[in-house]
């Protein structure tokens, strides 16, 4: 989809509900919305929906960030610790690599 | 020639020479050259631990350096200037502290072991007591220790792969390959190719054997992956007479006595090549002898009041998987069958005597090891009287590693006695290991007729000596009357034959004699195994317990079957001699197997940590091979990645420049006017 084709509303209406469906737990709708819609939010000359616009965009960057943050964080605990925790760690894996303890 | 026909015809000729004249060899086969014959240390997992070897994931390199001595070793371990390396060593230099020394080392990836020309004169990895927590406390004293020579190298984890060929001969193109490119200038290693071995045996178990059972057991996902499979076979027993009665045979003879006559029939060593001469066959072919023996001079069960068990357990190297199963399922009442319908049930307090049969090379003596007993002395003075001229001696309160410990555990006053050939400590210098053969046994097949006697003393004549003294005791003890009869001595053929068919070939008379099927003219190795694939050596026994104890009862042809179905008891047309294989009889055979898998693999629930039964499994691996290449210099490689990674770069700057300027380097194609109509 070609955003220089497309009327402003349609715009504000995509980046509204892309910002809605990234309530549902799916962070990285909220990454495409954000870069998606960057340019239409800060760089192109003003026009009527950009301020919600840039808005939803802003919204969905801190989002991103704080998923980010969330899952390199326990990544790392997972990956330190899997080996201390024995069984536990076992039973939340989805596959258990071969050769190692 | 029409124009669109021509890069048709030209492509066709094209394809034509290439399909004539292309050598489709495949460009790794170009690069590597396969050693097959090569056995690996692999993994094996117990409650606790985790032994044996490993490769990394797709397989170990190093640069070979070919040691003929313990300076060559150390001359890599202090001088080596392109590490990793992978020594190949010959078996004397595989000693505790040279493999301490490797481990500790950062320039070793693996270790390639070849049977030098002469034998090492120890070579056990076995440990000083072997089976320390199954056997019973006390019976292994530090001042004097079973297998004084043992390493432990077999209970140790090792980093890096190790891998056994037997002979020079195999490793010829890698020796070639290190006297042309390794073996000179060694300071300037690094700056040219040097050959490498690349050794794969990468095991998927980690850590304990209760970790790779659960992980195992685990079904997380769509594609369950297995770790490791617990050691497991079969056990084998048979009775002297049969446990039913009556007419039709149906009836269970209970309130009888049992002596049990045990061997065990398992072997170990660090590599996959196991033939146990002195332990376990010695015994083994003991057991199967006295069994022949004891049928012939006493066939019929006249109302005795005691039968006899020979029971072969399997897989007593690894902490008495086989006798604690057995005891395990004695003490339920399981045995012989659950169901206490067809056959009687025997219990613990129903057995008087215990006899095992352990290694029984041919030394000085034969020696009676007990913990003391007064029942004991009674047999003990009938195996002397019997005893023809062996040299017997007896030895109290010692008992070496045998079956008889996981009975003991159980029942401490049962009546009990190990006969084996040492006093002290063994007297097998390659106890579980490869080098335990038949020329350890000093054994020469003398392809004997019936009834041969054999004037030289030999380990044949030996065990015929044990077996007869033995039956003759037993036969004693049973009906109370010294045997009298014709046949004299133990058969020396059978016995003959038997050590051929352990160590030498499997698809020997004996094996013929009693199935069809035709064997590999090799020795079957005598490793326990993983339970989900038995091992048919444990069938080829119990059938050849069975024919021995087994009664003929007609004519070999198809009416021998079990119709109407008689659960004690077993019908199977066997060869009526070792003489006269193509005659068959029809062999009653009271003989039946049991499951050899540690009770802590079937126990819901059972606590790992209790160390009550033997919990070891052996792990799961994809490929193990072994193949030479020529290895490149760092350098080499390097720039190799450097001239790649330019001409990536370049390529991509090129195609950018090339489609940023695409409309003045392609010019459009105009149409061209369409002609004019006529």
């Amino acid at each position: 989809m070609d955003l220089s084709k497309v009327p402003n509303e349609r715009k504000l209406y995509l980046c509204r509900w892309y910002f809605r469906a990234g309530l549902a737990l799916l962070p990285f709708i909220w990454t495409v919305n954000a870069i998606w819609f960057f340019n239409e939010a800060f760089r192109k000359p003003e026009y009527a929906e950009q301020k919600q616009i840039r808005k939803y965009v802003v919204y969905s960057g801190i989002g991103s960030l704080i998923w980010a943050v969330i899952i390199i964080t326990w990544v790392t605990i997972f990956q330190i610790n899997r080996t201390n925790w024995g069984e536990f760690a076992d039973n939340i894996s989805f596959i258990i690599p071969t050769g190692s303890p | 020639m029409d124009f669109t026909l021509k890069p048709v015809f030209l492509l066709t000729i094209v394809l034509l020479y290439v399909a004539i004249n292309v050598n489709a060899i495949r460009t790794k086969d170009k690069m590597y050259e396969n050693i097959d014959a090569s056995k690996a240390c692999f993994r094996r997992l117990n409650a606790t631990h985790q032994i044996g070897c490993t490769s990394k994931r797709g397989g170990s390199t190093g640069v070979i350096h070919y040691c003929r001595s313990q300076s060559d070793l150390d001359f890599i371990l202090k001088n080596g200037t392109a590490p990793p390396y992978v020594p190949v060593i010959p078996t004397n230099l595989f000693t505790m502290s040279n493999v301490n020394r490797l481990k500790q080392s950062s320039k070793i990836s693996g270790v390639l072991l070849y049977a030098g020309d002469e034998n090492p004169d120890y070579f056990t990895h076995e440990q000083q007591c072997p089976n320390p927590e199954s056997s019973l406390k006390g019976t292994c004293k530090a001042s004097s220790v079973w297998n004084p020579h043992g390493t432990g190298l077999l209970y140790q984890d090792i980093p890096f792969p190790v891998f056994f060929v037997e002979n020079e001969e195999t490793i010829k193109f890698a020796k070639e390959c290190f006297d042309k490119y390794n073996n000179h200038s060694f300071s300037t290693q690094r700056d040219r190719s040097l050959c490498s071995l690349q050794l794969t045996s990468f095991m998927y178990a980690a850590t304990n054997s209760s970790t790779c059972i659960r992980r195992s057991n685990m079904i997380t996902n769509l594609n369950p992956v297995k770790f490791c499979d617990p050691l497991g076979d079969n056990n084998a027993w048979a009775s002297l007479f049969p446990l039913v009665r009556g007419p039709n045979l149906t009836e269970p003879i209970r309130d009888v006595g049992y002596i049990v006559v045990a061997a065990r029939m398992d072997a170990t060593s660090m590599f996959d090549k196991t033939e146990g001469a002195i332990s376990p066959v010695t015994g083994l072919v003991a057991l199967l002898a006295t069994a022949k023996y004891l049928k012939t001079i006493l066939p019929t069960d006249e109302n005795f009041t005691k039968n006899v068990l020979f029971v072969v357990f399997n897989g007593e190297t690894y902490d008495y998987i086989g006798s604690q199963r057995f005891v395990y399922e004695l003490l339920k009442g399981n045995f012989p069958t659950k169901s206490k319908e067809f056959l009687p049930e025997i219990r613990m307090d129903d057995i008087d005597l215990f006899i095992e049969l352990s290694q029984l090379n041919k030394t000085e003596t034969v020696v009676a090891h007990y913990l003391s007993g007064t029942k004991l002395k009674d047999f003990l003075l009938k195996l002397r009287t019997n005893k023809g001229d062996l040299s017997f001696d007896e030895a109290e309160d010692s008992l070496p590693p045998a079956s008889v410990h996981t009975f003991l555990k159980n029942r401490t006053n049962l009546p009990s006695l190990v006969l084996a050939d040492h006093r002290g400590p063994f007297l097998n210098p390659f106890y579980n290991s490869v080098y335990d053969n038949a020329s350890n046994l000093h054994y020469k097949y003398l392809n004997l007729t019936k009834d041969d006697i054999s004037q030289s003393d030999n380990i044949q004549t030996h065990v015929q000596k044990v077996a007869t003294m033995l039956a003759k005791s037993l036969y004693l003890e049973i009906t109370a009357k010294s045997y009298q009869g014709p046949e004299d001595v133990a058969d020396l053929q059978f016995i003959d034959e038997l050590f051929h068919c352990y160590l030498e070939n499997a698809n020997c008379r004996v094996h013929q004699a009693i199935q069809k099927l035709e064997l590999n003219t090799q020795p079957i190795s005598l490793y326990i195994g993983v339970e989900v694939a038995p091992n048919f050596i444990t069938t080829l026994i119990g059938l050849t317990l069975g024919w021995v104890t087994g009664d003929v009862t007609g004519p070999g042809n198809r009416n021998c079957t079990n119709e109407p179905k008689n659960y004690a008891l077993r019908y199977y047309n066997m060869s009526r001699s070792l003489d006269d294989l193509n005659t068959t009889m029809c062999y009653r055979i009271t003989m039946n197997f049991t499951e050899a898998v540690s009770p802590a693999f079937i126990i819901d629930g059972y606590d790992w940590s209790s160390g009550q039964y033997s919990t070891w499994t052996e792990s799961i691996w994809g490929d193990i091979k072994l193949r030479v290449f020529l290895k490149p210099s760092a350098a080499h490689e390097n720039m190799t990645i450097a001239v790649g990674s330019m001409v990536f770069i370049l390529a991509l700057l090129l195609v950018y420049f090339v489609k940023s300027r695409a409309h003045i380097l392609f010019a459009p194609q105009l149409p061209t006017l369409a002609p004019t109509s006529c």
